[in-house]
């Protein structure tokens, strides 16, 4: 039992990690729904990286810069150039997701390092996790950086009169989130599941974005919903550890994705909307002009 | 940015030219060919002769032409699908699930009457056949709509709900043709049973009908468009949902119709792709590679402004691209997913091509006076 829960924790980390970096995003304003795409990037870098130097370090050195460099681009797009920030998210995963096909090709198949240690089965990364669950929500709750970054994402107009740099603060928040991405991603090649297949992620990204609105940009709620769905996540793999011989494991495959999407119904309802809604940043989305 | 006298803004672009758009589109393909060179560094051939490889299968071997023109007919259906709810606004990534769901829907035609066998057939052949196209669209018009209907009533994000239901949609197959699922093959694990020949699309000199369908549907699509007060409101409501509401256009209608008819278009696609392409006629076990072939339909839309008639040419040249590729990457011994990394690179040029279609570089001499003179000689001292 110890041993499904410490491994799910291991998955709630990747969950925790590229949710917690979307959530800085999504506070200072920029959507980036191309969080599947820098994991996948971050991942695929970090694997080639240590499997070429033999060094973990290394590894996640890799993975977090090509994170923070894709966030650059995202952040360029859509803030320098104000462009649709859902055009430039899809095109980073898209181009992400072929790219690193092609990239990853030859190293298909197992790391073949010595394994992370572990803490009596649990990840140390999922304690990194909860450390910076604490961290972001000091930072965006008690420090005037904090205050700056959520003004930049309610109202970057005022934020602007007040002598907020709207700009730097948001390229400051979405290299953050990509840093953070491409650690979840490297997190999933190095230490959750070593072996590299094209296409790895198959929804991880998908399902931290979705996170993050379930989590009304609060970093707490946020760690008990990755927290929630690793474990979903990890049952759905292994199903027979709990209803052995019911149902096909290929059903069982669905359901962290099925109970998604009655989630987000529930939280786009008007009655939630009206009461739990108003924690959504009001600029979220909108490409910011200097009037 | 400052250069000497002169001032280097980026500005936005007020009015597009057609001329304009139809340059972005060659400009942002052409680079993406230029930048896959990258790719063929580590080939047995010259760059030349790499290229000569991928466009001389493609397009003309005799194997070669045909394949794409099947490829070509699955891309079409996915751009249209990707196209329609893009013309309001809306983002339909759920091709591969659509596409799936189509697949299911017209296996589960034969299946149900119980004529896996040619010789049991009950009902008339092109009876069945047009049953099996009926359900693969109205599959794919369901799930496409279930999405439109959450972003229509509630405002639920499109892009997530589409992309879980790609998830559930790739296990569901997996489910159905795999482990003694009830699609499964009677001689081959892991993939679905095969079409009796009687019911697989009719085929004119190699082609199936559906390339008729494919044609058709983008000249009414862009008729749609341009000409009708339905094709009006789904541009007014694409382009500005607040001021289309002023106008009188009810959200929810528009959001649910887009996604019905894109995701009609996803299930067509899986029709074609699986019951009308012959050497394939059943539910492979790399069905995946089916869904992620969608997503050129995205980046064919994309690169095509919403034009249908203009995705046609775009969609011919990917399907031979990817194709090509596939055969290059064998025949000059290249590492896998060159059309992969091809599908990357576009997206890559189309969004760089974006910026500059939205924007222009714009060289304003600064004004004199704005100008601090520059001290030339060292102050005393």
């Amino acid at each position: 039992m110890w041993d499904l829960l410490a491994r799910s924790l291991g998955a709630s980390t990747i969950f925790l990690f590229a949710a917690l970096g979307e959530l800085v995003n999504q506070r200072s304003g920029v959507l980036n729904v191309g969080l599947e795409g820098l994991m996948l990037f971050g991942g695929t870098a970090a694997f080639i990286t240590a499997q070429t130097t033999g060094s973990y370090p290394l590894g996640f050195l890799a993975g977090l810069t090509i994170g923070g460099l894709l966030g650059l681009a995202h952040g360029f797009f859509s803030i320098t150039l104000r462009g649709d920030q859902v055009v430039s998210g899809m095109g980073l995963w898209i181009l992400s997701f072929g790219l690193t096909t092609y990239l990853g090709s030859a190293y298909t198949g197992p790391l073949g390092l010595a394994r992370i240690p572990s803490l009596m089965g649990l990840s140390p990364f999922f304690l990194v996790g909860v450390a910076l669950v604490a961290i972001t929500w000091l930072l965006i709750f008690r420090t005037s950086l904090g205050l700056a970054i959520r003004s930049a994402g309610e109202n970057p107009a005022a934020a602007e009169a007040s002598g907020i740099s709207v700009v730097a603060i948001r390229y400051l928040c979405v290299t953050v989130g990509g840093v953070l991405a491409g650690l979840s991603g490297a997190t999933y090649t190095l230490s959750y599941n070593p072996v590299w297949n094209y296409n790895f992620l198959m929804g991880w990204g998908f399902v931290s974005l979705a996170l993050v609105f379930f989590s009304m940009w609060n970093p707490w709620i946020l760690l008990a919903g990755a927290s929630l769905f690793g474990i979903m996540w990890q049952l759905s793999l292994s199903p027979e550890l709990v209803l052995p011989g019911v149902l096909s494991r290929y059903v069982w495959r669905t359901v962290p994705f099925a109970i998604t999407i009655p989630i987000l119904v529930v939280i786009s309802t008007p009655w939630f909307r009206t009461r739990w809604g108003l924690a959504k940043p009001e600029a979220l989305g909108r490409p910011y002009t200097k009037g | 940015m400052r250069l000497g006298r002169y001032e280097l803004t980026l500005e936005p672009r007020p009015a597009v030219s057609a001329v304009y758009t139809v340059l972005t589109a060659v400009v942002a393909i052409l680079l993406a060919l230029a930048l896959s060179s990258f790719l063929f560094l580590s080939a047995d051939a010259s760059l030349l002769g790499a290229y000569r490889a991928v466009f001389s299968y493609a397009f003309f071997n005799p194997r070669g032409i045909l394949a794409t023109v099947q490829r070509a007919i699955y891309l079409l259906f996915c751009t249209y699908a990707f196209l329609v709810p893009l013309r309001a606004g809306l983002w339909n990534i759920g091709l591969p699930g659509q596409v799936f769901a189509g697949a299911l829907a017209a296996f589960a035609v034969p299946f149900v009457l119980r004529a896996q066998e040619a010789q049991t057939l009950a009902l008339a052949p092109g009876l069945v056949i047009l049953l099996m196209v009926a359900a693969a669209a109205a599959a794919g018009a369901m799930l496409g709509g279930f999405a439109g209907l959450l972003r229509a009533r509630l405002q639920v994000n499109e892009i997530l709900v589409t992309m879980m239901l790609n998830s559930i949609l790739f296990w569901l197959v997996a489910y159905m043709i795999k482990e003694g699922g009830p699609f499964m093959g009677a001689t081959a694990e892991g993939e679905g049973f095969t079409l009796p020949a009687p019911l697989t699309a009719p085929l004119l000199r190699g082609v199936p009908f559906t390339a008729a369908l494919a044609l058709g549907a983008a000249v009414l699509l862009d008729l749609l468009f341009a000409k009708t007060a339905l094709g009006y409101r789904i541009r007014a409501f694409g382009e500005n949902p607040a001021a289309a509401r002023y106008g009188g256009i009810s959200p929810v209608a528009l959001s649910l119709l887009v996604f019905l008819l894109g995701g009609a278009f996803a299930g067509l696609a899986g029709y074609h792709a699986f019951t009308a392409v012959p050497g394939v006629y059943k539910i492979p076990g790399n069905y995946g590679f089916y869904g992620d072939l969608a997503f050129y339909g995205i980046i064919s839309a994309l690169i095509a402004r919403g034009s249908a008639v203009g995705a046609v040419p775009i969609a011919v040249l990917f399907a031979g691209l990817s194709l090509g590729a596939r055969f290059a990457q064998g025949a000059l011994h290249l590492p896998f997913g060159v059309d992969y990394a091809l599908l990357g690179l576009l997206m890559m040029t189309f969004i760089a091509s974006h910026a500059l279609y939205q924007f222009r570089l714009a060289w304003r001499r600064v004004p004199s006076e704005v100008l601090q003179p520059a001290p030339t000689e060292l102050p005393e001292g």
